[in-house]
């Protein structure tokens, strides 16, 4: 095999100092680096849940229960043996990862049996089910006195924000690795026909419950980091919400593309994050936005299906179709809050939109882009070539 | 004629199976709004439990408008009052699910079902966190305005003589004990130590003792509420208003195509956009009654924003349980989801009630994968 | 001894006897028909043989060995495999990738090292490549390699079918009606094909088809169901002029 590991040991490289240098742009502030953290987390619970969803083609909705099998295995081992944790707490974290993976593709194992028998909405269903038994079963969990509903605290704190991403690489590597070989596409093959997957020879059986397990292991080593990030598990942190949060970044990414989930990941995550800083707003305003985002989406769906001409004029259409919703949403809250009823109404804080935001994301972006973001199409160099030509093209 | 057995009341279980029944049947009227878009759309629709909300909301500023605002003066309500709420929030509802269908779901017909299913997803989230800013939160309707606030009681016997004068002796005299207590050490009744909590917790063991013994002396009886029994009676005349809509009328008849074949009913003439839309409205109405009805009827039903998310996973569990896309599989689905609440609380694991429900569906869905009532399609090769 | 021997297999669906009591047998390298009006059981015969469905009663050996009741994925890496009446290609891959898949059965790199993308696996990856493209080129499909599947015309599926049922290397291809909706031109192509494939890697084919031209030109012998009866069996000389025959496909006479 020649430049095969110039190759490999470059991109292990490239991921180390990448992880390393996030690590380093992310320090001296506490929020930032929570929230870095939590976004590489995200990453890889959205890229393991691509597997299982996307690729694999079981619809799971539980994957919040996954990310808390590994949270909790590392909470509680953590407060049973504080003293070996506290020796050296980065070797605790890796083992508890470790540990904490094991379990959770334990909980996979279980998950992805019954998923031989069911199909489609019943699966997602059972899925979701599961997620909230084990949700039920964990807050109830107690150890004399620690545990229950307020959880546990976790008392050996790491904060290492290099290795969460490092993690969120390896997340993405390994599904990389498996789509570009020839095993990976049996498990495209059960997504797109069983019957046919199996009159091939592919062993349907295993390849489901081999995908449940290595998507639920990589949730679970993202639990532990979490566990050990925030300092405590507790089941509130993983309720229905988080699972469809990540199924959410799955579709919107364009089901099946690990490059889609990694954005959407990062993009459904950052976005409501940064609306905590949102400031308190008039009401008016508000509803002049609900109100436009709703024309401007119907005004954007109409040109896509009605404008046939030059991709160009079309993309031109699509900014002026923005700028001007932008425009009148302006004029109608300033108009809106002229209205002295509107006006007595108090400000709306910030952070109430957070959610709010997102859920309108969520809409706007489905409604005007239904294959997600990136379809099923996958990053590659090639575009950049592309690109390249393109320039080279006008150039001359 | 009940006896506690192994640490388990007998004596609880009437009460608990009814009140699940009832409960039931409020679940099964959402699980309608499920089961029906399912059939036609093959769509879960993750808003119908938001929808259930905001006819909370409907009913609450009905009864508002009523003259019922926060702290009034007014007297009990009158029975047109009830139906002018559930009127209200079954317009309302009816009005939100036809406008969901057509300005979200409509559009993404023809793409994979997933993104309807994520666009169910965001309006849930929308409803939610939307409502936050525009509606009134943790209000609550005035039970004054239920007529009928009284409650059948029904005696079913088993009292038995118990000799309660021992007790409120052992009673007093650990309550004497923990009142000298605090005398005599001064301690914070809120911050004992060691000895301060044993005493105080055998002067509660006496109490309860006392009050379990009066229980038993009194017997068993059952408490219904005369607001749930009409919020049952209601709910059956709904379901079979349901039912001969669906059987025995034209659009029904069209309603049963689409959901069996969507692609051959509009090639058979049938307007589909028209029965799709139609379902959502049936769907909705119904989750309107149910929500005016638990707004009304259960006392301590705070509505905010969340209100509908319990009785959307709950109704939307038992849809599944029946079948989903069948009708009276809806409503066994329901009427079971009800009686399995009731049984788990009455054997005292209250804590995992929501668990147990997805266990018996998880169960249910192994043994048969189509549900009770449902049938698995099979795909022909 | 025979390759695919069929004693007696019934299968029943509630009160439907779908296929009764049907016995044949294949030799090594015939190329033999399976033929019949609508709903005589022939796909049904397939899928008993393919391991889709269990027989209620009788039995089917392969190589002299029992596979009634074994799952489908194990009957294929025995060595049989097939094609389905409504195609079902692996729609959003490639045509390259469909061959790929099916390939895969015979090679078995470890789950990790797939996961590891070790240089064992990569070399695999090409070699299983170069097979398909191989294969591609046998059913005249090698231009479209990259193109996804689903963009394929309906006689190019339907090779590409065949192609993908190819590369598990079978000793015994079952073809459901290949010829379904082919012009004239496509049929004689495909008669081409068939008897090419066979020749180039000394396969058995078992196959289900409509067009009675087709059939009588192309196969060996021939087994009629009617009713999910076996109602004849022999050379196409002899099931042309078989009384039976003709009664099932034209009615008895009057």
């Amino acid at each position: 095999m020649k430049g095969f590991w110039p190759v490999r040991l470059g991109s292990i490289g490239l991921a180390i100092v990448g992880a390393f240098l996030i690590d380093q742009l992310s320090r001296g502030n506490d929020f930032t680096q929570r929230l870095v953290v939590l976004a590489a987390l995200y990453v890889t619970l959205a890229v393991s849940l691509n597997l299982i969803n996307g690729i694999t083609g079981q619809f799971s909705m539980g994957h919040a229960a996954f990310y808390m099998v590994g949270a909790y295995t590392a909470a509680i081992s953590t407060l049973f043996h504080p003293d070996l944790a506290a020796k050296n707490p980065l070797l605790w974290l890796l083992g508890m990862m470790v540990f904490g993976a094991v379990m959770a593709g334990f909980a996979g194992l279980l998950v992805g049996v019954p998923s031989l028998r069911l199909r489609g909405d019943y699966l997602a269903i059972v899925t979701l089910g599961f997620g909230e038994i084990v949700r039920i079963v964990a807050n109830n969990v107690k150890f004399g006195t620690k545990g229950g509903s307020y959880g546990f605290s976790v008392d050996v704190h790491v904060t290492a924000v290099w290795l969460a991403w490092l993690f969120a690489f390896f997340a993405i590597a390994i599904c990389r690795n498996l789509l570009s070989t020839a095993r990976g596409l049996t498990f495209l093959a059960v997504r797109e026909d069983e019957t046919a997957s199996l009159a091939m020879g592919v062993n349907v059986t295993q390849t489901k419950v081999t995908a449940f397990v290595i998507g639920a292991a990589l949730a679970g080593g993202a639990g532990a980091i979490l566990a050990h990030f925030e300092g405590f598990a507790s089941s509130n942190m993983f309720t229905m919400d988080v699972s469809f949060i990540i199924v959410t970044m799955v579709v919107l990414g364009g089901t099946g593309s690990i490059t889609g989930a990694v954005v959407a990941a990062v993009l459904l995550f950052f976005v409501p994050e940064k609306m905590r800083d949102l400031p308190d707003m008039p009401i008016g305003g508000i509803t002049a936005f609900f109100i436009l985002t709703g024309l401007v989406v119907a005004a954007l769906r109409y040109v896509s299906q009605h404008y046939h001409g030059a991709a160009s004029r079309k993309a031109m259409l699509y900014s002026g179709v923005v700028v001007l919703g932008i425009v009148i949403a302006a004029i109608l809250g300033v108009a809106l809050n002229a209205i002295p009823a509107v006006k007595a109404v108090p400000l709306v804080e910030g952070a109430k939109l957070r959610l709010v935001v997102f859920a309108v994301t969520l809409i706007v972006l489905m409604l005007l882009r239904p294959q997600g973001i990136f379809g099923k199409s996958e990053f590659s160099w090639d575009w950049f070539r592309r690109l390249g030509k393109k320039s080279e093209a006008v150039l001359s | 004629m009940f006896l506690p057995i192994g640490g388990v009341e007998l004596s609880t279980l009437p009460q608990q199976l009814v009140d699940g029944l009832l409960l039931g049947f409020i679940y099964a009227l959402i699980a309608l709004g499920y089961t029906m878009v399912y059939g036609v759309l093959k769509l879960i629709n993750f808003a119908h439990g938001e929808v259930f909300m905001i006819g909370a909301y409907c009913a609450l500023f009905t009864s508002w408008a009523l003259g019922y605002i926060p702290n009034n003066t007014l007297g009990a309500g009158q029975w047109w009052m009830l139906i002018v709420m559930l009127v209200a929030s079954m317009v309302g509802c009816g009005l939100l699910g036809m406008t969901i269908e057509r300005f979200a779901y409509r559009p993404l017909r023809n793409q994979p079902r997933i993104a309807s299913l994520i666009t169910a997803i965001g309006l849930s989230l929308l409803l939610q966190y939307g409502g936050q800013i525009f509606l009134p939160l943790n209000q609550n309707i005035d039970s004054k305005i239920n007529p009928a606030a009284g409650a059948f009681t029904i005696a079913l016997g088993g009292g038995k003589a118990v000799d309660t004068a021992t007790l409120k002796n052992t009673l007093q005299q650990k309550q004497a004990a923990f009142d000298e207590y605090l005398k005599r050490t001064k301690a914070d009744p809120f911050n004992l130590d060691a000895d301060g909590k044993k005493i105080r917790s055998e002067a509660q063991a006496a109490e309860r003792d006392l009050k379990n013994a009066a229980d038993t002396g009194k017997g068993t009886t059952l408490v219904i509420p005369y607001g749930k029994v009409i919020a049952m009676i209601a709910t059956i005349f709904l379901m079979m208003g349901l039912t001969y809509l669906v059987m025995y009328t034209k659009r029904g008849r069209a309603m049963r195509a689409v959901s069996h074949d969507f692609d051959a009913a509009s090639l058979m003439g049938i307007n589909v956009n028209s029965i799709v839309t139609f379902t959502f409205l049936l769907g909705s109405v119904m989750a309107g009654a149910g929500a005016m009805m638990v707004a009304t009827f259960y006392a301590g039903a705070k509505i905010d924003t969340f209100f509908g998310m319990v009785f959307g996973v709950k109704a939307f569990v038992a849809a599944v349980l029946g079948g989903i896309g069948n009708i009276p599989g809806a409503v066994l689905g329901g009427l079971l989801m009800g009686l399995t609440e009731g049984l788990v609380s009455w054997l005292g694991f209250t804590a995992y009630k929501d668990a147990v429900a997805f266990v018996v569906l998880i169960v249910v869905l192994l043994l048969r994968p189509g549900g009770l009532l449902g049938s698995a399609k099979v795909e022909k090769v | 001894m025979s390759l695919l021997q069929l004693k007696e297999a019934t299968i029943r669906f509630g009160g439907l006897t779908a296929v009764n009591a049907v016995s044949f047998e294949i030799q090594p390298g015939q190329l033999f028909g399976l033929i019949g009006p609508n709903g005589a059981g022939k796909t049904t015969c397939f899928n008993l043989i393919t391991g889709v469905y269990k027989p209620t009663s009788g039995d089917i050996l392969f190589e002299g060995q029992p596979i009634a009741g074994t799952p489908p994925n194990k009957i294929a890496s025995r060595g049989i495999c097939r094609t389905f009446q409504n195609i079902r290609l692996f729609k959003s891959m490639s045509v390259l990738e469909n061959v790929v898949t099916a390939g895969f059965l015979r090679h078995k790199t470890s789950l990790l090292s797939s996961l590891l993308y070790t240089p064992a696996v990569i070399k695999e990856t090409k070699e299983l490549e170069a097979e398909a493209m191989q294969l591609l080129k046998a059913v005249s499909l090698d231009h479209v390699a990259h193109v996804c599947s689903a963009d394929l015309s309906y006689g190019m599926q339907r090779r590409l079918e065949i192609a993908r049922a190819m590369a598990t290397q079978p000793k015994l291809l079952l073809l459901d009606e290949p010829a379904a909706g082919m012009n004239p031109q496509e049929k004689q192509d495909l008669n081409g094909m068939v008897r090419n494939i066979r020749e180039q890697f000394g396969l058995t084919v078992l196959l289900i088809e409509h067009d009675m031209r087709f059939v009588m030109s192309l196969c060996e012998q021939i087994v009629v169901l009617d009713h999910g009866e076996e109602i004849a069996q022999g050379g196409p000389d002899e099931i042309r002029n078989d009384p039976k025959v003709i009664a099932a496909y034209l009615g008895e006479p009057a």
